[in-house]
């Protein structure tokens, strides 16, 4: 039990726990201490704008609320009830206005702006000011997605501070002093870094804004719609701001469990993506030597009813691991139930083995060691994890990471070696209270060897220890679960293929759904976009986003989040159609997401509701996944001098800002990885190979020419490559300069 | 009139940077006995001794040692850090001192670090101070040829030039490699200074007079200075005055005597029109409390003003008080960090005010501006650095008022083209050279 302080702010008592700050403090007795630079969430305070002075009893000098925090018996006089205060809080705004150009009317922030609004509460009537303000060059872009003004920035170090200290990027800087401080990034640089967005949502007054949103809407003629990101498995919680229903904006809603208030700039930033060019707002259907014409409705489900019945039930569905719980299972009703295809395509899923070591994403900032196990980077699948595990380092946990060696499976032979008991690391797993282990790539069965090694490490019993796994798609087990639930007969292998379903954008994309259609009679795709329709699908059904959604996500926790409509699509909702259709194959199915969630939840989910702001489920008891097919055991790395010219082993990855929805973002461009090779300093010393330089990759015949980029973290043998940059390059390859 | 050496004892006037010569008239003697002691014991002497902070804000040094925890309460590494980022207006003291008497500086750091259970020193210099970091440098080469540093390891860290980085948590992150901003306090030094770690930050003229102090004992270094005021003071004597430079002398020293012996007078006949005390941050005196004033604590703030670096800038009769007030606030103006808003937006207002007075644009109500902006600034800041210049720009009002009144009044300077700001806080060498510093 944490001690109860006894403070009084204004007259009035109020106990707190120690070590709370005066702002809180303060608060807790429902009393308002106005800040600019305070934002607990960036560290530790830095009392630089001094807009939360205040008196207290004792201190001859005002005092920085925001740096201190509260004493037994400490007695504070906030501007309501101290002259002194209200003094000195009204000089600070007379300071800060002296340079600011006061352009609230053409400002984006006018109307939402901490400045405007404290200076109504606090600040002066009038300016006494009659020298020419401090001017700068303005706005400058500092990349395309962000425009600084620096003439309305109050340099309350926010931003700077975010990129320094919580995203760790370290690109946005304070340069010059005195009245010549201007926040900037290195040279010309662009500010290129996975969380650049967030900000402008840091920034207290309209310095830094979005450039997409910049004259897109006034506050009092916008609308805040609270829905969750469907981007990633992490699901963070969002509000989208909307205007004339259209979505212009969207922002973090604080979940302190699952996001911490921050957003990756993939999430932010796709909102264009709704209005690409290349929307598919029709039903299309091939003609021969015409290409795709649009049709009727009426027509397009005429079309599908063919085509479905047609197949004589040798049908397989492709689906993307983005559609919703509900989609997934009227997809399932429909042509499971209707039509007997039971044969699916599914996203790589997660075990619900995992679910006996469930904890918040907030945990892996408490624990005391964190192993990271995989392939890939965790910032290019779940990117906040990204975000938890800085915080954690920067709180003194030991975060241990395995990523990818040049033996395949290495990421397997890590983990095993864990469990084994002569492990040293192993042992101080076992021995910890808050330990946590994280499977980041593709196979370990979706975290099913990950929470065997859990399970042996014996973090069952322990609340403080966990295990995650970071799955590629945003709700691929969800989709599994509702797939699964929508029958109860087994997957069959048709063949040949009559009639392939391909579900989504992701599927639409992926070259081996269309290897697969290469087989199938017949092709019915339901994507977005015209660019993933064209030249193989002979019906397309327009495909809605995420935003445009009502439904249920099972994030990265376990945990069942709602996913609410921001904007109405500009096409009939999939649970529209699907019900229509079902409807004609005598399946009774709702279009409405509740119905069937509650239909779903009573068989999966105990029942549960998705809440907004939704708790996470309670442990469930562990139970042993399938094993998997061959347990790998502990390899020795092989010395450096066998790579040496010879054999590397090729890591493609998915990075975060690819896709087809960042595709067609043009301020998301300069975010996606170039045609760049990361190889580690040793292979590149072997082949003098400097970075920047131009490589040839080659395998089996096939080569690709690559910018060298040299990782110091990569282990020698092993080289990366963005997947849309990778070609058909086989999982071996040789490194050359051309 | 006999004044006793203790910073610059056995120079005879002179440097000593020859080790040999150093040890002859008694180096490192301090260090030995100092080493012989408990740590405790070492503090209990400075504490005896009553030596206050040379820096400017006379806190007592042996008390400052005494906050830095024990190494079993906090198991981090501890710091010596020694401000030698000397920079404030005037004040050319330490300079001086790490030119003259390099070893008993030295000295000073390794019992400062053997009081403090501290192997690391850090020693942030002035970047301008091209011949004092030679100087250092060679001395500690020396040193280490003779083996006394005793595992302590000195760290000589040059500055970039920001004045702000004398400001004792600035001069850490800047140590640190971060811009060089103030910190918020709490934490304090003693407990999470350099690297979030225990630090002690001295003076450079403190902890070369730590070695006097343990040389001579503390009971017998308090026996010179007044009561609250022990000991000597390298006093920086500058302005419109005949022989300006570093003058040692025991506090309580007559101030008038420091202008009018020790310094020769007012230079070319001119008459004297105002001091500052204690480098361009205090409160400016009038010729009449000149002659009251005594160098030391508790006269200088019974005056309503402070000792600060003992940077005594003497000014006289040709120099305007408002051009005065612009030199010292553009000053300020130009080395505020920019980290908080008074500071930052009320230095450069503070220039832009004045600078309207004096070229007579400005109103009744502009002198009251400037006033409200000065009380605006004052005790709202991050760190001292705005207060220094909101107190000395207030003071000129205070003690000159009908000047200003008259430049409003006139519409312009009542000194017309006459006045000068000629030695006043300008940029200025030290008058002497080292070996050839004169003494009273």
């Amino acid at each position: 039990m944490t001690e109860l302080l006894k403070v009084t702010v204004d007259g009035r008592e109020v106990e707190v726990p120690r070590g709370t700050g005066l702002v809180e403090t303060a608060d807790a007795a429902g009393i308002e201490i106005p800040v600019f630079c305070y934002e607990p969430r960036l560290g530790p305070p830095v009392g630089a704008c001094r807009m939360c002075l205040v008196e207290i009893e004792g201190l001859p000098k005002l005092q920085a609320a925001c740096t201190l925090t509260a004493q037994d018996g400490m007695v504070i006089k906030t501007a309501a009830t101290s002259a002194k205060a209200a003094e000195g809080q009204n000089a600070t705004l007379e300071f800060i206005l002296v340079n600011h150009p006061l352009d609230c009317p053409v400002c984006d922030k006018g109307g939402e702006c901490p400045l405007q609004d404290l200076t109504f509460r606090y600040g002066p009537g009038a300016t006494r000011m009659t020298f020419p303000k401090v001017t700068f060059d303005k706005p400058i872009p500092i990349s395309p997605l962000i425009a600084l003004d620096r003439e309305r920035c109050i340099l309350c170090y926010r931003c700077t501070r975010f990129s320094q200290d919580v995203a760790e990027d370290g690109q946005l800087v304070a340069r010059n002093r005195g009245n010549h401080s201007m926040i900037t990034t290195f040279g010309e640089d662009p500010y290129r870094a996975p969380f650049s967005g967030n900000v402008v949502e840091l920034c207290p007054v309209g310095a830094l804004t979005s450039t997409q949103y910049r004259f897109e809407a006034r506050p009092w003629e916008i609308q805040q719609i609270p829905t969750v990101c469907g981007l990633c498995p992490v699901g963070c919680n969002t509000s989208v701001t909307t205007r004339d229903g259209k979505a212009k904006r969207v922002l973090s809603r604080n979940h302190p469990e699952i996001d911490g208030g921050w957003l990756c700039d993939k999430g932010r930033y796709t909102l264009p993506h709704l209005a690409a060019t290349d929307r598919i707002r029709e039903p299309l259907r091939r003609l021969q030597r015409v290409g795709l014409e649009p049709i009727s409705w009426d027509d397009a489900l005429d079309e599908a009813e063919k085509l479905l019945r047609g197949a004589e039930g040798r049908i397989v569905t492709a689906l993307s691991g983005s559609e919703t719980i509900e989609q997934a299972y009227a997809l399932g009703r429909l042509l499971r139930g209707g039509l007997g295809a039971h044969s699916a395509v599914l996203p790589e899923s997660t075990s619900s083995a995992l679910d006996a070591f469930r904890l918040p994403l907030s945990g892996i900032a408490a624990a005391e060691i964190v192993v990271v196990v995989g392939d890939d980077e965790v910032v290019d699948r779940a990117p906040i994890v990204d975000l938890w595990l800085r915080k954690a380092q920067r709180n003194g946990t030991e975060v241990i990471s395995y990523g990818p060696s040049s033996e395949a499976g290495s990421a397997m032979a890590a983990l095993h070696d864990l469990t084994e008991p002569d492990s040293a690391l192993g042992k101080r797993l076992r021995a910890s209270d808050r330990a946590i282990l994280i499977w980041c790539g593709p196979g370990g069965g979706g975290g099913a060897r990950v929470a065997e090694a859990a399970h042996s490490l014996s973090f069952d019993d322990k609340p403080g220890c966990g295990a995650f796994h970071l799955p590629a798609t945003p709700n691929g087990r969800g989709v599994a679960i509702a797939w699964a639930a929508a029958a109860d007969e087994d997957e069959t292998d048709p063949e040949p293929i009559g009639l392939l379903v391909v579900v989504g954008d992701d599927a639409a994309a992926s070259p081996s759904v269309r290897a697969l259609a290469e087989r199938a009679e017949a092709v019915i795709a339901v994507t977005m976009f015209q660019g993933l329709a064209g030249g193989w699908a002979d019906l397309v059904l327009p495909a809605t986003a995420a935003l445009e959604r009502d439904g249920t996500l099972l994030n990265i926790e376990g945990r069942l989040q709602r996913l609410r409509r921001a904007v109405v699509p500009p096409v009939p909702d999939e649970l529209a159609w699907i019900a229509k259709l079902a409807g004609r194959f005598d399946v009774d199915l709702s279009p409405h997401s509740s119905v069937l969630f509650e239909e779903i939840s009573a068989r999966c989910f105990d029942g549960a509701t998705a809440a907004d702001h939704a708790t996470l489920p309670a442990r469930t008891p562990y139970e042993a996944p399938a094993p998997a097919q061959a347990v790998a055991t502990a390899v020795p790395p092989r010395p450096a001098e066998d790579h040496f010219l010879g054999q590397l082993r090729l890591v493609r990855y998915r990075p975060l800002f690819s896709g087809p929805q960042v595709e067609r973002v043009a301020e998301l461009q300069f975010q996606r990885p170039g045609a760049e090779l990361e190889l580690a300093t040793a292979d590149a010393e072997k082949r003098q190979i400097a970075a920047g330089d131009t490589v040839l990759v080659r395998s089996n015949g096939t080569s690709v020419e690559l910018r060298a980029r040299i990782n110091r973290k990569l282990a020698a043998g092993v080289v990366r490559v963005p997947d849309e940059h990778a070609a058909d390059l086989h999982p071996t390859v040789e490194v050359v300069k051309p | 009139m006999a004044t006793p050496e203790v910073v610059f004892a056995h120079t005879d006037g002179g440097a000593v940077t020859d080790i040999a010569q150093y040890e002859a008239t008694g180096g490192f003697s301090a260090l030995e006995k100092s080493r012989a002691m408990a740590p405790d014991e070492v503090i209990e002497e400075l504490n005896a001794s009553q030596l206050r902070g040379r820096g400017g804000a006379f806190f007592p040094t042996g008390r400052k040692w005494s906050f830095v925890p024990k190494p079993e309460q906090i198991a981090k590494p501890h710091y010596l850090v020694v401000n030698a980022d000397e920079s404030e207006p005037g004040t050319f003291k330490d300079r001086e001192i790490m030119l003259r008497v390099p070893f008993r500086f030295l000295e000073g750091c390794l019992i400062a670090a053997y009081a403090i259970q501290s192997k690391h020193v850090f020693i942030y210099i002035r970047g301008e101070y091209e011949q004092e970091f030679e100087v250092l440098r060679d001395a500690l080469a020396a040193m280490h040829k003779k083996k006394v540093l005793g595992g302590v390891t000195i760290v000589l860290h040059r500055g970039a030039g920001a004045y702000i980085c004398g400001e004792e948590t600035a001069l850490l992150e800047s140590l640190e490699g971060r811009r060089g901003q103030p910190r918020t306090k709490p934490p304090f030094p003693a407990i999470a200074g350099l690297y979030a770690a225990p630090t002690a930050v001295n003076n450079v003229e403190s902890i070369t007079t730590a070695t006097s102090v343990m040389e001579m004992g503390g009971v017998e270094y308090a026996k010179l200075g007044v009561p609250n005021s022990t000991g000597t003071r390298v006093f920086s004597l500058s302005g419109n005055v005949v022989n300006g430079g570093n003058y040692e002398l025991p506090h309580g020293f007559p101030l008038k005597d420091l202008i009018y012996e020790v310094g020769g007078g007012i230079a070319n006949g001119r008459k004297l029109k105002a001091v500052i005390p204690g480098g361009s941050s205090t409160v400016i005196l009038t010729p009449a409390e000149v002659e009251k004033a005594t160098l030391d604590f508790d006269s200088l703030t019974s005056l309503g003003t402070a000792i600060g670096s003992a940077a005594v800038i003497a000014i006289d009769d040709r120099c305007c008080m408002v051009q005065l007030g612009i030199r010292v606030s553009q000053f300020y103006e130009h080395e505020s960090c920019g980290k908080c808003t008074p500071c930052r937006v009320g230095t450069h207002w503070l220039t832009q005010i004045l600078q309207k007075i004096e070229d007579g644009r400005a109103a009744q109500s502009d002198l009251d501006l400037l006033l409200d902006v000065c009380d605006r600034i004052l005790g709202k800041c991050l760190c001292p650095l705005g207060d220094s210049d909101a107190i000395a720009v207030a003071s000129y009002v205070d003690k000159f008022r009908d000047e200003f009144q008259a430049h409003i009044d006139n519409g312009g300077c009542p000194l017309g083209g006459s006045s000068s700001l000629e030695a006043v806080l300008a940029p200025v060498a030290m008058h002497h050279a080292a070996h050839e510093v004169a003494h009273a």
